[in-house]
């Protein structure tokens, strides 16, 4: 392909990879979308040079000054789109862009015209930076690079070939000042060495993107938007809100364990918000008043629980970095008892239940790491105990609505013959579980008493009218309980060995309280088994979603504090490194060193031999490192630079001067050089001396003299060689 | 210390020179803009993209190192010319390297500090090819034509930046005067002006000289068939001594610097001389100051008093000129003819004691310099 052509190629296929990416990210007007998305189709047709479309397009060809009036009437538009139309700078300025494009596109002239096609597409390119984080943009942001290497790279290649040219139109006067061949053409080694520096250039470009110090002075940041709307996490929560969003597959949040060993594989509780109080329809938590989190060390915050009556015991660790989306909630979810929390926050709040929260929704993305302790049943508990509460304590967990007698008298009947709260409690979930039914399709009417409906007339419903049903019974029978709401984590990632949390994945279930182990977990809601699609498309989805974690986390999310940690895990890696090479040195070098130690105590013992032999071979090893050194005898087996062609063309042109008088019974002595061999051809055969002298000559230039031979000394040697072959043999023969 | 930095630093200015062009500083200026969008926004996309036009800033650096580096250079040059006559210098480019291509590399010859664009380029080298550029050369003065190097450029990958690497490769050639035909009516008035060039006599040459009766001891392969067989009497040829046909031209390097026109006329004309004696057979020698050289003739003779010509520079009349090396050398003893080339001065009183056969004086040579 003509470079020409090549350049007109790339640089329509930029623009459309910047188009693409604002495409993609904007919300732009269809209209827009369809005009620039035709425009770069009808340059791309155009630029294959397709006779029918150039045809097209020479009839439709405008004047330049009818292009100026539309980018001036363009301009018009672009400030009446910001003052009433849009009202906002980056749509405007988006929607003028793509219009600049359009234009630009149809006018692609001159070399000048070039260059402003690819200020446009970088700006579109940075609108689309500006306009979106998701993953989308990777495969826009290569594509663009690729072709902007080529680009770059034909733009310099066609100025190059155009110098000396007047500065000619691209199209025409250029295509016709150049010569069409194998200098203007792309060749093989162009092609691959273009999409070879775009490899570098990807390269580089990460290795610069990890690098380069994130100094924000953050006057123009702005959030990726509005929060995803969820239920289930304010402080009134009425039952069956949850429902609805149970069919949601948005993506909430993505939970990576450092460890999993211990836990239930298939259920993650993420705990969000806990409450204390049922009024017949809906769930209020009366203990909503906040208190801030002390933060220590820098960005680290240690969660006290202050609800607790006991002191729980220490169970494991569980450490989880959690990627929240941006929500329109403040609560930050974690597995039950978090310990510590850390993340780039300002500040965090927690209330009497457990709850976390950031002092305000967050528009963006973040990113945080908890510490949550598993805390098992504490044997104490597992026996009759009678536990003594505090009357607000008993206010806030033991709380029953006022009508709910058939509820007592079931709770009865499931825990009278239970002794401790524990085991009520298990009665209660095996109960729940076992006569009822899971479903989500319950009808939206308004209820009375929801709760009496579920447990005693219809006897289905999903998480929270378990769970409901089993505070309510477990307080009937004095079990102190509270309800609590998050997400129930059961897609597990096995690409990117993390948690896909989704809105359908929000739940309710229960804490109850025990004397000796505080609040314990209890899930009434059976297991229900999800419809598996076509797993091959579930693992790719997978797939994909690691994808997309992994650009949040490294490319959108990273930032300072990540530069910091990567440095100080280089830092410790490279301690690491080095201790353990040292020892491993240390290790292999010891019998060495002992047996030097030993030889030494030898020769200080007066072993004279021993020492003038320990010496020798000192000195002899030292000399003969010296003369490695020097001599380098392994250079023999290595190429010692590239072989230029004309000296393989002149050593076979000689090895045929070789061959021929050898036919004559004058064969080359094995050491005698070609001088010297010259000589023997001139006493035995002088009729050939003088071409054998001027390829000998030759050959003695290009072989040892590093000399490049001219194409006229190489057709000289040929043409020798051939009267070489035409001579009458030697007298003596 | 701080000498050899500054020659380190001069060096490495000599070797290699970076300049940005226009498209680059474009490029620059789109890349600050990037820069100060990111640093404003925090937005980690927009420091890949930051991140993108920095590598490609970077790779453009690295690339036109890669393609100005092990390039190897040979200078083929005619071993003489003629001053305001075309000639076909040749240069050999090579790449050394044993993967990477070059691509789009310009030339330039580079003499003291001035660098020469021969419009050279090289649209793409392979690895371990060579690419041989010829381009035509005219001397406009005779001397030494000297080159140092070569200086190699080229704004590839992207155009953004010019980069140049300097390649020392020396090479010189000699460049002889102007050579113009001789008139005729030159060598006529200087043979007027003194006597003829030489006297013909008999000898062993191959040019008639008489035809004369046979005498006994003549050899018999002498005898001319035609002339006998007319007269009836046995003729013989004799023919003209070769070794009278010879010239010794005489140049004065005396003149100073208000005659520099004339002199170069001198030094122009002695060379035009000498070729065109040359041609006609004459044993030409050449006294250019202390310089002389031997009675002779040939190609071989006449590049080494062109040599001579080319070289030999004016003198000062401050500074004189040795008078009786002229004296001594004027004279042809086998009685060549003598010609004095004087661009300044009086002949006479310069070349005392010197009879030449023809002189050629200032104002003949300020006569031939307006003409031309």
């Amino acid at each position: 392909m003509p470079f020409n052509q090549a350049l007109r190629l790339s640089s329509v296929l930029l623009a459309a990879a910047a188009f693409i990416g604002l495409g993609l990210g904007a919300n732009l007007p269809e209209w827009l979308l369809l005009l620039t998305g035709i425009s770069l189709i009808l340059t791309l047709l155009r630029t294959l040079d397709i006779d029918r479309f150039q045809r097209v397009f020479d009839r439709m060809r405008l004047s330049a000054m009818v292009w100026n009036i539309l980018t001036v009437i363009a301009f018009a538009g672009f400030w009446a789109d910001l003052l009433w139309i849009s009202a906002e700078l980056l749509p405007a300025g988006v929607h003028f862009l793509l219009i600049l494009m359009v234009i630009k596109l149809f006018n692609l002239d001159q070399r000048r015209d070039y260059l402003h096609l690819y200020a446009i597409s970088l700006m579109a390119i940075l609108g689309s930076a500006a306009s979106t984080t998701d993953l989308w943009y990777l495969p826009v942001f290569l594509a663009y690079l690729l072709m902007g290497v080529w680009t770059l790279l034909l733009y310099q290649l066609t100025k190059e070939s155009g110098t000396g040219h007047s500065p000619a139109s691209m199209t025409e006067n250029a295509a016709v000042a150049l010569q069409p061949g194998r200098r203007e053409q792309i060749t093989p080694e162009l092609f691959w060495l273009a999409n070879g520096l775009a490899v570098g250039a990807l390269c580089l470009t990460v290795l610069i993107f990890f690098t380069i110090p994130r100094v924000s002075a953050g006057f123009g940041q702005k959030g990726s938007g509005e929060g995803l709307r969820t239920s289930g996490f304010s402080e009134t929560v009425d039952l069956g809100m949850i429902g609805p969003i149970k069919r949601d597959p948005g993506i909430v949040m993505r939970v990576e364990l450092s460890d999993r060993t211990g836990l239930q594989l298939d259920r993650f509780y993420l705990r969000g918000m806990a409450y204390d109080r049922y009024d017949g329809k809906s769930w209020t938590t009366r203990l909503a008043h906040r208190r801030a989190l002390v933060e220590s060390p820098a960005g680290t915050f240690s969660v006290r629980h202050i609800s607790s009556r006991s002191p729980r015991p220490v169970g494991q660790l569980i450490r989880q970095t959690i990627l929240l989306e941006a929500l329109d909630t403040a609560v930050l979810f974690a597995a039950p008892h978090p310990e510590s929390i850390s993340g780039q926050f300002l500040a965090i709040q927690s209330d009497p239940t457990g709850a976390i929260y950031l002092p305000f929704p967050t528009s963006s993305r973040i990113e945080y790491t908890v510490h949550s302790s598993v805390t098992p049943v504490a044997p104490a508990d597992l026996q009759s105990q009678p536990a003594v509460y505090t009357e607000v304590f008993k206010q806030h967990f033991l709380q029953i609505p006022e009508s709910s007698e058939r509820l007592g008298v079931l709770a009865r009947e499931i825990t009278q013959s239970k002794s401790s709260a524990y085991e009520k409690a298990q009665a209660v979930e095996a109960y729940l579980t076992k006569n009822y039914r899971y479903s989500l399709d319950i009808p939206s009417s308004v209820q009375t008493n929801p709760l009496e409906e579920f447990l005693f007339e219809r006897k289905t419903g999903y998480c929270e009218h378990y769970a409901t049903a089993m505070v309510m019974l477990l307080r009937a029978a004095g079990v102190p309980a509270r309800l609590v709401t998050g997400f129930l984590a059961t897609e597990w990632n096995e690409y990117g060995n993390y948690y896909l949390v989704r809105q359908r994945d929000a739940h309710a279930w229960v804490e109850i309280h025990l004397p000796n182990s505080g609040w314990v977990t209890m899930d009434p809601t059976p297991a229900v088994s999800e419809p598996s699609g076509d797993s091959q498309w579930f693992a790719l989805s997978r797939v994909m979603d690691t994808l997309r974690l992994r650009w949040n986390r490294f490319f959108v999310q990273y930032n300072a504090a990540d530069q910091l940690a990567v440095v100080r895990g280089l830092k410790e890696g490279t301690a690491v490194v080095r201790d353990r090479a040292w020892n491993s040195l240390s290790l292999l070098l010891a019998p060495a060193g002992d047996f030097a130690g030993k030889t030494l105590s030898y020769i200080v013992g007066g072993n004279v031999r021993l020492a003038a032999g320990f010496l020798s071979f000192v000195v002899l090893g030292v000399g003969l490192v010296i003369w490695l050194m020097q001599r380098k005898p392994w250079s023999r087996w290595r190429r010692s630079g590239p072989v230029i062609r004309e000296h393989i063309v002149i050593g076979q042109i000689y090895r045929g001067v070789l061959k021929q008088i050898e036919r004559h019974g004058i064969a080359k002595p094995r050491n005698a050089t070609p001088q010297e061999f010259l000589l023997l051809v001139q006493q035995q055969w002088a009729a050939a001396a003088e071409f054998v002298a001027t390829i000998t000559e030759l050959y003695c230039r290009g072989r040892f003299g590093k000399m490049i031979l001219t194409q006229q000394e190489i057709d000289l040697a040929y043409h020798s060689l051939k009267q070489l072959t035409q001579l009458d043999p030697p007298a003596h023969t | 210390m701080l000498t050899r930095a500054r020659r380190l630093f001069r060096h490495f200015l000599r070797h290699r020179s970076t300049r940005v062009t226009t498209e680059g500083t474009r490029f620059l200026f789109f890349t600050l803009a990037v820069a100060v969008a990111a640093i404003n926004t925090g937005n980690n996309l927009f420091y890949l993209l930051l991140a993108m036009m920095l590598s490609i800033i970077l790779m453009s650096g690295i690339m036109a190192e890669y393609c100005l580096r092990r390039l190897e250079f040979h200078r083929h040059l005619p071993p003489l010319v003629y001053a305001g006559e075309p000639m076909t210098a040749t240069v050999v480019v090579a790449n050394r390297k044993s993967r990477l291509p070059s691509f789009s590399l310009r030339l330039w010859d580079v003499t003291g500090e001035q660098e020469i664009d021969r419009g050279l380029t090289v649209w793409q080298l392979m690895p371990g090819a060579s690419h041989i550029l010829s381009y035509p050369l005219i001397a406009t003065r005779r001397g030494r034509l000297c080159f140092d190097g070569v200086r190699v450029g080229t704004s590839f990958p992207f155009g953004l930046f010019y980069k140049k690497a300097y390649y020392p490769l020396d090479g010189s050639v000699v460049v002889a005067p102007v050579v113009r035909p001789v008139e005729k009516t030159l060598l006529q008035r200087l043979s007027l002006l003194g006597q003829d060039f030489s006297l013909p006599r008999k000898g062993h040459g191959s040019d008639l000289y008489n035809l004369r009766q046979y005498h006994a001891g003549d050899d018999s392969r002498t005898i001319h068939w035609l002339s006998t067989a007319r007269t009836s009497k046995l003729m013989v040829r004799e023919m003209e001594a070769e070794d009278q046909r010879r010239v010794t031209l005489i140049l004065s390097l005396l003149a100073p610097l208000s005659y520099d026109p004339q002199f170069e006329e001198a030094v122009s004309l002695t060379a035009s001389m000498a070729r065109d004696l040359g041609a006609r057979g004459y044993q030409v020698r050449l006294i250019a100051g202390e310089t002389r050289s031997h009675f002779g003739q040939g190609e071989a003779h006449l590049l080494r008093l062109m040599e001579t010509l080319a070289l030999c520079e004016r003198s000062t009349p401050g500074r004189r000129e040795s008078v009786s090396s002229f004296e001594s050398a004027s004279y042809d003893s086998e009685g060549g003819a003598t010609i004095l080339l004087v661009p300044w001065g009086e002949p006479r009183t310069l070349f005392r004691g010197v009879r030449p056969d023809g002189i050629v004086s200032e104002s003949m040579l300020q006569g031939r310099h307006d003409a031309v």
